[in-house]
């Protein structure tokens, strides 16, 4: 039992880190990234293939695993998202435009195998693998009748760690200032001289790499890594994580992600394991329904 | 290229051949339909799947356990579906955009995940196996049953229904000025929807000996693939999604090369599509040819109060 | 009586929109409601048409109750509405738009509609017909713009188009909501005239605006609302010459009095367009200028907001531009600041092109802006309001400053709540929670903030009450007389003109005049049009 809670605290803490970004984008652009889980996905990718096929210490991987991460935010920024604002196109098409940039992300990595065109970035195609035993250090603990592997136990203090960053900078420095200023009125905002285009980039950066980092925790911690971690875990769980915490609020998404770690760990000791997915969308559909903005997101009004 | 010299010179060896493709091609076509009532009348709804899996469950036992005749096992399919649809409807309709879509994603999951792979009636993440399935002889119903959608989507939208759908799609407040009871007219469309999902799943299970409960057939993953077809050729008109699913069912067989690729193509389709031509290949007023975007035709434009 | 209201209340927070309002609509009648912007008269009508639920207070529609229906219900007993911000189907045709409208007219069809027996085409002629009729009504011709997607149509014909539709419901009540905003003096007549004919046929019109010279021309009776409140009712005479409305729609004008409400002097004339006097002195338009606008052309969409604009600002300056709700003069602020590209024209500050330079880079040369609507952060405080106002002048480069230390900038923001005292008082609350007048202080201390070397105040005063309007305006002579340059947008014809030292005149996008403060604030056409008479 002692030993599922802390399965929940682990796992809730990535659901976390990876709604952070989530939310975030949400908070500042008013739209949904779905290229998120592909970020993910991807960083966890980069840093087994820099690692295993070149070689790289693993360190040094996790870096520009989270560097190729954050690049990849600007890439949804500059391929999908800003074409859309510069057409004044309605929020759902950006939900759209970043579908296609996931498709294409998966995609590539799938179709990654040796000889093929994505080969330098992946070579192990639709497989799952796990990083070879000693690619970094891995002490084992036994408390009472729990077992607790440092891979596992360090997903805490670095996620808590960022968000706690995160938090900070957003609200106690002047970038983080102008974040909160264009999502809360990115006209007045262009009006005191930020430059909001600028703004929107960085926080798909942050966002993307906040995201990739979830994911090459899970990756390191889980031993899963394959095209379909992004979507098998926090696709949809991500979205479940958002709206229980309130769409567009950060100390919700953490929250959230704990909640629902806690959620599924209680789904599973209760119901048995095959509930355990279920209950997280019933979850959702819940709260959607009772209360559509979440924990703590703003009331959704609609203006006449 | 093959494909299409083929299809043109000898009909008859192309259908033989490739009644398989065909087959999903009506399947799609009709599903495709589905999605085009709920975006017809602006609901951004992705609860395809989850409907199309209680038609097809619901049939496939129905089959096995009680022998009765393919089409009362496909109707109550539609029923449940449609029940299904009400449940689901009511109470997600105050709800919006985005939060419409992640409340249907949450409900194809919670169906697929929580009751379908733990049932042991439903195989339980094993996948049932149907063995009075027809895959060459279901062709034909499946074709057929296709023209009965199409032409009901044709009188739909003609008539004072497809208006006020129109009308709620672009703007529900000035709807409900004209007298347009908007929850009504949006209930009837989603479960209408559902319907047709539920329909379509009945009679795709009938085409396959393996009803299989995985994400690309009833999950997230083919919702997105519903929502590629409806967005692809246009939600604007009833003949758009069915284009839409004609052209990304028929791409790998195509071009042999793109279908490890399909994915990757489908992804950039979707993206140009939604930049640079929203409204879809068929757009509103019916087929037009692909223009492109610096081209002076009739923009949408957004009027602001000026001042 | 046609709608007979009886003490609708309905609060929002802590504000109350509409205030225990009770108002009696005769049969066959066109009722005014008017009042200054804000004065709840569209909440009001909301409620009515049950888009926003009743609090408390009743409704009836002759015999019908209307409290508790919803909206759609309200519609179909009969009252149908326009919208101040028209809300066509953008997307759908004209004809669609109409036939829309006919939505409760029209027999349920699906079924038959499957069987597509031939009773439909008859049916569907003999809508299209009346829809054609309809559109006749109201001045549109059909066979030119039935086709076209309602979003494409000009301002004015989009405007006649929403009351096609709202007719095509066969009401008996029409509201219409602000249906001449943003149309010139000789589209307003004509407007005036179609509200007319229609009353002539037995419609019962609801008149929503805040142009008195409209409402008193065609009204039978008027009401006017300030702040939530009836205030007066009774013949447009009657309320024209009423002191408590005259002080609701100009405050207290410096030391200029004005006998009359503005417009008032017009009741059942058309005005003639504005046309320079003979006899006033040519624009003396200042040889350096930190500001040229040359021919600026700007429209949204099938709109032309603004045409052929000229206009010059000399450092020191402070210019006014006047006009009427929807003339154009936020679009030109806009454009200035680079939110808005122009179609055609040139825009100079200083040496920067402001038609192609970013929006943040003309905020870094000193071009600011003070939006309508203050445009606050309200989620954020007060000082965090002012700390992001100083955003741009931390690389420093163009003011001259390698890098604005922390201490100086504190210094100034320091400096300029001693100015503002209330900012001080109120820095750490969130700026949503302050007055309408404390936060037109905290945009303008803002906009200080940003070292402005020209200022663009839109609509200072509006929505604010006349003791507020008062201190804003001192302190826009303050600021001026500290050297800053500022081009003032104003709806407050009287205020902007007393401050000013040259003004233009702005009628649907085009400068009609222009010349000094004084000269234009003694110009009769500009008087009874702007100021009463």
């Amino acid at each position: 039992m002692d030993q599922q809670i802390l399965n929940a605290i682990f796992i809730g803490s990535i659901y976390a880190l990876f709604a952070v970004g989530y939310t975030l984008v949400f908070g500042v652009l008013d739209i949904l990234n779905l290229a998120h889980s592909a970020v993910f996905m991807l960083g966890a990718a980069v840093t087994y293939s820099l690692v295993v096929n070149h070689g790289q210490p693993f360190w040094i991987a996790c870096i520009l695993g989270v560097a190729a991460s954050a690049l990849m935010g600007l890439v949804i920024e500059h391929v999908c998202l800003r074409p859309l604002r510069r057409r004044r196109a309605p929020p759902i098409a950006a939900l759209i435009s970043t579908i296609g940039l996931a498709l294409i992300i998966v995609a590539a990595i799938e179709q990654g195998q040796p000889g093929s065109f994505f080969a330098w970035l992946w070579v192990d195609g639709a497989n799952s693998v796990a990083f070879p035993a000693g690619t970094f250090p891995n002490p084992i603990w036994h408390v009472g009748d729990m077992t607790l592997e440092a891979s596992k136990v360090a997903i805490i203090p670095i996620s808590i760690a960022l968000m706690l960053v995160l938090g900070y900078v957003i609200r106690y420095t002047q970038v983080g200032r102008g974040l909160r200023a264009v999502a809360e009125n990115p006209r007045a905002a262009q009006l005191m001289g930020i430059d909001v285009d600028r703004m929107i980039s960085l926080t798909l950066v942050i966002s993307s790499a906040l995201g990739g980092l979830a994911g090459i925790l899970f990756g390191v911690a889980l031993g899963d890594i394959s095209p379909y971690i992004g979507r098998d875990n926090v696709e949809v769980r991500g979205l479940a994580v958002i709206v229980l915490g309130g769409m567009g609020s950060i100390p919700g998404a953490v929250i959230g992600g704990y909640l629902l770690g806690m959620i599924e760990v209680f789904a599973l000791v209760v119901l048995g394991s095959n509930a355990r997915g279920g209950v997280a969308f019933a979850a959702l559909f819940l709260m959607l329904v009772l209360r559509p903005q979440g924990l703590f997101g703003a009331q959704l009004r609609e203006r006449i | 290229m093959d494909f299409f010299i083929q299809l043109f010179t000898d009909p008859v060896t192309f259908w033989n051949s490739h009644t398989l493709l065909i087959a999903q091609i009506g399947i799609n076509s009709i599903i495709a339909s589905s999605m085009f009532i709920v975006l017809y009348s602006g609901q951004l709804s992705l609860a395809a799947p989850g409907f199309m899996a209680i038609g097809a469950y619901t049939s496939v036992l129905m089959d096995i356990d009680w022998h009765t005749p393919l089409a009362l096992n496909i109707a109550a399919g539609v029923v449940l579906a449609g029940l299904a649809g009400v449940l689901v409807g009511l109470p997600v309709l105050r709800l919006r955009g985005v939060f419409l879509a992640i409340a249907t994603i949450g409900f194809v999951e919670a169906l697929r995940l929580g009751v379908i792979l733990n049932l042991p009636i439903t195989g339980e993440g094993l996948g049932l196996k149907n063995p009075t399935a027809d895959p060459l002889g279901g062709v034909n119903m499946v074709l057929a049953s296709l023209l009965v959608v199409l032409f009901l989507m044709w009188r739909l939208t003609k008539g004072r229904l497809g208006a006020a759908w129109a009308a709620i799609r672009q703007d529900e407040l000035a709807a409900l000025s004209q007298g347009i009871n908007v929850s009504r007219y949006k209930m009837i469309a989603f479960v209408l929807s559902a319907v047709l999902a539920g329909f379509a799943g009945g009679l795709e299970a009938h085409l396959n000996f393996f009803v299989d409960p995985g994400d690309q057939q009833y999950g997230v993953t083919r919702a997105v693939q519903i929502l590629t077809f409806a967005v692809l050729g246009g939600s604007g008109h009833f003949v758009g999604p069915v284009v839409g699913a004609m052209v990304v069912t028929t791409l790998p067989w195509i071009f042999q090369q793109a279908h490890d690729y399909i994915n990757v193509v489908t992804g950039a389709f979707l993206i140009a599509v939604i930049v640079f031509r929203p409204q879809g290949i068929v757009g509103r007023g019916g087929l037009a040819i692909i223009r492109p975007a610096w081209w002076p035709h009739r923009n949408r434009v957004r009027a602001p109060s000026p001042g | 009586m046609l709608l007979r209201l009886d003490k609708i209340q309905r609060h929002f927070g802590g504000v109350h929109a509409v205030d225990g309002v009770s108002l009696e609509v005769e049969q066959g009648s066109i009722h005014g409601l008017i009042g200054p912007n804000g004065a709840g008269k569209t909440t009001l009508v909301n409620v009515i048409t049950g888009y926003v639920p009743f609090q408390s207070g009743h409704a009836w529609l002759q015999s019908d109750k209307l409290t508790g229906l919803p909206a759609h219900r309200i519609a179909a007993l009969g009252i149908s509405r326009t919208f101040q911000n028209i809300r066509l189907f953008k997307d759908l045709t004209a004809m669609e738009n109409v036939l829309v409208g006919m939505h409760t007219r029209r027999r349920d069809d699906t079924l038959a509609q499957l069987a597509t027996l031939p009773v439909f085409r008859r049916d569907e002629r003999s809508r299209l017909d009346d829809a054609r009729a309809l559109m006749e009504t109201v001045g549109l011709a059909a066979k030119d713009i039935g086709g076209r997607p309602a979003g494409t149509l000009p301002y004015g014909d989009q405007r006649r188009l929403e009351i096609a539709r709202a007719l095509a419901l066969r009401p008996r009540l029409l509201i219409l909501d602000e249906p001449a905003a943003g149309m010139n003096p000789s589209e307003k007549q004509g407007m005036r005239e179609l509200i007319e004919r229609l009353n002539d046929d037995g419609l019962t019109v609801l008149l929503i605006d805040h142009d008195m010279r409209l409402v008193m021309g065609v009204c039978k009776r008027v009401a006017v609302l300030d702040f939530g409140r009836k205030i007066a009712e009774g013949t447009p005479d009657e309320v024209s010459t009423d002191a408590s409305v005259i002080k609701a729609y100009l405050g207290t004008g410096g030391d200029k009095a004005v006998a009359s409400a503005p417009g008032a002097s017009a009741v059942g004339e058309a005005e003639p367009p504005i046309e320079a006097a003979a006899d006033a002195r040519p624009a003396a338009e200042p040889q350096t200028a930190i500001l040229e606008v040359e021919d600026l052309t700007v429209s949204y969409g099938a709109v032309t907001a603004v045409r052929g604009a000229s206009l010059r600002v000399a450092a020191g300056e402070v210019v006014a531009l006047i006009g009427a709700n929807g003339a154009g003069k936020s679009t030109i602020l806009n454009t200035l600041s680079g939110l808005i590209r122009p179609d055609s024209g040139t825009a100079r500050f200083d040496r920067l092109d402001l038609t192609t330079a970013k929006p943040s880079a003309i905020v870094r040369h000193g071009l600011v802006q003070v939006p309508e609507g203050r445009e606050i952060l309200a989620r954020q405080t007060v000082l965090e309001n002012l700390e992001l106002a100083t955003w741009g002048r931390r690389d420093g480069a163009d003011t001259g400053q390698a890098h604005a230390g922390r201490a100086s900038i504190k210094a100034q923001i320091e400096a300029v709540m001693k100015r503002f005292p209330i900012l001080s008082e109120r820095r750490a609350l969130s700026a949503g929670t302050l007055s309408g007048g404390e936060q037109q202080m905290l945009a303008i201390a803002r906009g200080l903030l940003a070292k402005p070397r020209l200022l663009l105040l839109d609509e200072p005063s509006l929505g604010l009450a006349p003791q507020m309007v008062d201190e804003v305006f001192a302190a826009i002579e303050e600021i001026h007389r500290e050297g800053t340059t500022i081009l003032l947008v104003e709806q407050n014809a009287l205020r902007a003109l007393e401050i000013a030292d040259r003004a233009y005149v702005l009628e649907t996008g085009q400068i009609k005049l222009s010349g000094s403060g004084d000269d234009l604030l003694h110009n009769p056409a500009v008087r009874r049009a702007y100021l009463g008479g």
